[in-house]
């Protein structure tokens, strides 16, 4: 029952209150090392407990979903969502919530499928402009490095030799996704959006950021650039903001909810 | 249910989830924990709990109990701790 199959590529999927009746919001994650947990033990089951259908999944090459070789932009992604909901039924609009590369998925998917999306919350994201660009040139540098280490140092086989069974998967997962796959060249071709495209966002825009973060100023990109958007800057936090501030998270996503709906 | 049945089934699921090979030579116990022990990512601790709503219907209530921890006193939760609650939960037995 976690599994679903969409274009053709089995992916990992779960829901909490799924028999409510309220909004359907679902959960698009970061990149790499994350995957559909990240939302599973924060904010899922609050705001399943306030009458909403929550939805997850990971990504592909992500968490339990498949790992193909390619078809890793975030528009590829916008395409592989839009197809678990139909796999799932869900034909109303849905609001979706991505933190991080997830919010870039997210945004992608409003643009491609507006009659579908109700609303975009972005947690510390970064989808187009300066912020934006900056954000792409300094991910695809980190998982680069990361890439010639996971390759040459055989880290994954090592770990393992020392019970490190936990972080060796992790390792070796990292591993096959950044060394085996087109992530890290679908990021450099086309992960961004133009500021153009976030103009034409006709849904309401919910940003969520750290003060401390680098992608502070993708708050400053998303009041100037995006027509119905409400920002928040939490003072004092960096990038993670999800497993840092999940309560002032929930709340303002149940206070924005209730505003937009 | 007895609780040392609740128990063999919590490990049968465990054994599901991360592969038999992983437990070989590893007696699991109440005192197991989910991190250290077993070396469970937190990704499969959902697909644990997925199986445990499965097996024991949606009134196990993992959610709420879940809920109330955050990710780091999940992984640090001990087996024993999860078939506690399993056990406290009257729609559970039988």
């Amino acid at each position: 029952m976690a599994d679903v199959t969409a274009r053709g590529l089995r992916f990992h999927v779960q829901q909490l209150g799924s028999e409510n009746t309220g909004p359907t919001v679902v959960f698009v994650h970061g990149l790499v090392m994350d995957n559909l947990s990240s939302f599973y033990y924060t904010l899922a089951a609050p705001l399943a407990r306030n009458g909403i259908r929550t939805i997850l999944f990971d990504l592909r090459g992500h968490g339990l979903s498949a790992r193909p070789e390619t078809g890793y932009t975030p528009q590829d992604s916008a395409l592989d969502l839009l197809a678990i909901l139909d796999e799932l039924g869900v034909e109303e609009p849905v609001y979706l919530l991505g933190n991080s590369y997830g919010g870039v998925v997210a945004m992608h998917a409003a643009l491609k499928a507006a009659h579908r999306v109700a609303g975009v919350v972005l947690v510390e994201a970064a989808c187009a402009g300066q912020s934006g660009e900056l954000w792409v040139e300094d991910i695809v540098n980190t998982l680069s490095v990361a890439a010639l280490g996971l390759e040459f140092d055989r880290t994954g086989e090592q770990l393992l030799k020392l019970g490190q069974r936990k972080v060796a998967k992790l390792a070796g997962n990292a591993d096959a996704l950044l060394n085996r796959t087109s992530l890290i060249d679908d990021l450099v071709s086309g992960a961004l959006l133009s500021e153009s495209d976030l103009r034409q966002v006709a849904c309401p825009v919910l940003g969520v950021f750290g003060a401390e973060s680098e992608l502070a100023g993708a708050a400053k990109d998303l009041d100037r650039l995006v027509p119905g958007c409400e920002t928040h800057v939490i003072p004092g936090l960096g990038h993670t903001v999800l497993r840092e501030a999940t309560g002032e998270l929930i709340k303002r996503v149940l206070a924005w909810l209730d505003a937009v709906r | 249910m007895s609780e040392s049945s609740v128990l063999d089934e919590v490990v049968r699921l465990i054994a599901e989830v991360v592969g038999e090979d992983v437990l070989l030579g590893m007696e699991i116990t109440p005192e197991t924990t989910f991190s250290d022990d077993l070396g469970l990512e937190s990704i499969e601790f959902v697909a644990l709990a997925d199986r445990l709503r499965e097996r024991y219907g949606a009134q196990v209530d993992l959610v709420a109990f879940l809920g109330d921890m955050d990710i780091d006193e999940i992984m640090a939760m001990t087996v024993g701790q999860l078939v506690d609650h399993i056990q406290s939960q009257p729609a559970a037995h039988g």
